[in-house]
């Protein structure tokens, strides 16, 4: 049997890292979309005092979450065919609320008096976000980031069932033709890619929290 | 909450757990259940609602039908962890590895491999086929057949570098009727595949984001949206028969079922199937009431 399971990566292997490519390049797209919409949506409605729209914007993310996936792609379809377009479309969606909470909170997080002295020092409502809010709440986005990576990852293997292709679309074929060896191949795959994209977003955790996160008793002394 | 309560509660959480766990027991236990499983569509379905009204109907035994088992090697392996004791399988899939085969397409030695092969690797008894199969076959629109003279699979052979075809994801994967096979028997291959769910085939080229499709010759949706099969002129799809498959020790255990099952065998053809399931996919009928309602028309139920 382990022989066998090496002659079967030898010969599928080439499948597997294309199976790769394609879940990767779907991934990546929805949560840089989901990033791009939820993050200044966030810092918006922290900064924002109308109660009501909070409330809004929260339900519907809230509502996009719980559609279960299955059902959420087919209902895509009529709007955007099959393949990538509707499974990247409901995986943005399914980014929204985490990146969206965790954008909010690390904005609430901010202690309301340093905000009120950097004001009185002069700093420009422009400033205050850049050089004060966004380094202190930098932390919380990272981790709603990273969450959501790993779970979009995770889910993006649905995307097969409608014709997406991806790491997916390996795991049901293999169970359709009894093939275990594939199944499991194709799931360490992504286990991987998930383990893989949490370890890079560590690192570039880092090096933003280096160039932007400067502590902010630090910024007004100079 | 004090001792006293919280030591009842979890009395009580207890013995709710055990109540459950006992409810849950493998069927064929001292309350009588036997369990089918199916697969995801709704035809499997329908023949599983058709056994549980006939089982009931003349026995003091209980079907439970567990439904939407991915696909037909889940089915099998359910039944062999005895999880389910009854299904329908189609005689093509011996070609998914169980045990060593002859490779044929020939339909009686097919049919004689499976039930020899499944008796001897699980102890299944896979009766004879109800009298439809279930087979692949490539479907277009009507007016693209029509207007490219498309009767035979060999027809598509300098179109298909143009065409996307929408299978179903296993196809891409299957060893001896895939895609891979296909290259290499029809000399072909088409510019994209898209593999996905089967159901989502027939709306995808209706809509015209594909050209053609690999289709499941019982599957309502070849009607429902206007498509044309075409011929498997090179005999490229080995058969698959629908049978009844069940496991020999609940046949021993019951042995009323040796009568009950053969009542279906032979009984049902290809376009009695495909109509069953019209009415149930499309009509949106529920499997139960097509099943009872073809039993009665048959005189096997009252």
């Amino acid at each position: 049997m382990q022989g066998n399971y090496v002659d079967f990566l030898r010969d599928r292997y080439p499948d597997l890292l294309a199976a790769a490519r394609e879940h990767l390049a779907i991934s990546a797209v929805s949560i840089l979309l989901g990033i791009l919409a939820a993050v200044p949506l966030g810092i918006y409605l922290a900064n924002s005092r109308n109660k009501t729209l909070n409330a809004l914007v929260f339900s519907i993310a809230n509502l996009f979450q719980t559609v279960p996936s299955l059902a959420l792609l087919a209902i895509l379809i009529p709007l955007f065919g099959i393949g990538a377009k509707p499974a990247v479309f409901a995986l943005f969606l399914y980014s929204l609320l985490p990146i969206l909470r965790n954008t909010y909170a690390g904005f609430q997080s901010v202690d309301p008096a340093i905000l009120e002295s950097a004001e009185g020092m002069g700093y420009s409502p422009f400033q205050r976000l850049l050089r004060i809010q966004f380094p202190l709440a930098l932390p919380y986005i990272m981790s709603g980031i990273r969450l959501t990576t790993v779970y979009i990852i995770s889910w993006t293997t649905l995307a097969s069932l409608i014709g997406a292709g991806g790491l997916g679309q390996l795991i049901v074929s293999g169970i359709g033709v009894n093939k275990e060896e594939l199944i499991v191949s194709a799931s360490i795959c992504a286990i991987a890619l998930a383990l893989l994209s949490d370890r890079v977003l560590g690192v570039v955790e880092k090096r933003l929290t280096k160039r932007v996160g400067k502590k902010p008793e630090a910024s007004w002394s100079s | 909450m004090n001792r006293r309560t919280s030591w009842t509660a979890a009395v009580l959480i207890t013995i709710s757990t055990v109540l459950a766990a006992c409810g849950s027991s493998p069927g064929g236990a001292a309350s009588g259940t036997i369990k089918i499983g199916t697969q995801t569509y709704s035809e499997p379905k329908i023949i599983a609602e058709m056994y549980k009204a006939l089982i009931e109907d003349r026995t003091d035994l209980k079907v439970d039908i567990v439904p939407d088992l991915a696909a037909s090697p889940i089915v099998i392996k359910s039944m062999d962890k005895n999880d389910v004791q009854m299904a329908t399988l189609y005689t093509g899939e011996i070609f998914n590895g169980y045990f060593d085969i002859e490779d044929t397409k020939d339909r009686a030695e097919v049919l004689k491999q499976a039930q020899e092969g499944f008796d001897k690797k699980y102890g299944f008894k896979w009766f004879d086929p109800y009298g439809f199969e279930n087979t692949y076959a490539f479907a277009v629109r009507k007016d693209v057949a029509d207007q490219n003279g498309l009767k035979n699979v060999s027809d598509l052979k300098d179109l298909a570098k143009d065409m996307r075809i929408g299978v179903d994801t296993t196809w891409l994967e299957r060893e001896n009727d895939g895609y891979r096979a296909f290259t290499r028997t029809y000399g072909f291959e088409f510019a994209k595949t898209f593999p996905m769910e089967i159901s989502l085939v027939y709306q995808a080229v209706a809509d015209k984001k594909v050209d053609v499709v690999l289709a499941y010759t019982t599957d309502p949706g070849i009607k429902q949206y206007n498509l044309q099969t075409l011929a498997d002129d090179k005999q490229f799809f080995p058969p698959y028969d629908a049978s009844p498959v069940v496991r020999k020790d609940m046949l021993e255990k019951y042995p009323a079922l040796n009568e009950i099952v053969p009542l279906l065998i032979g009984q049902i053809d290809a376009a009695t199937m495909t109509g069953l399931n019209f009415e149930v996919d499309v009509n949106k009928r529920s499997p139960r009431d097509v099943a009872v309602e073809f039993l009665r028309s048959k005189g096997l139920l009252k």
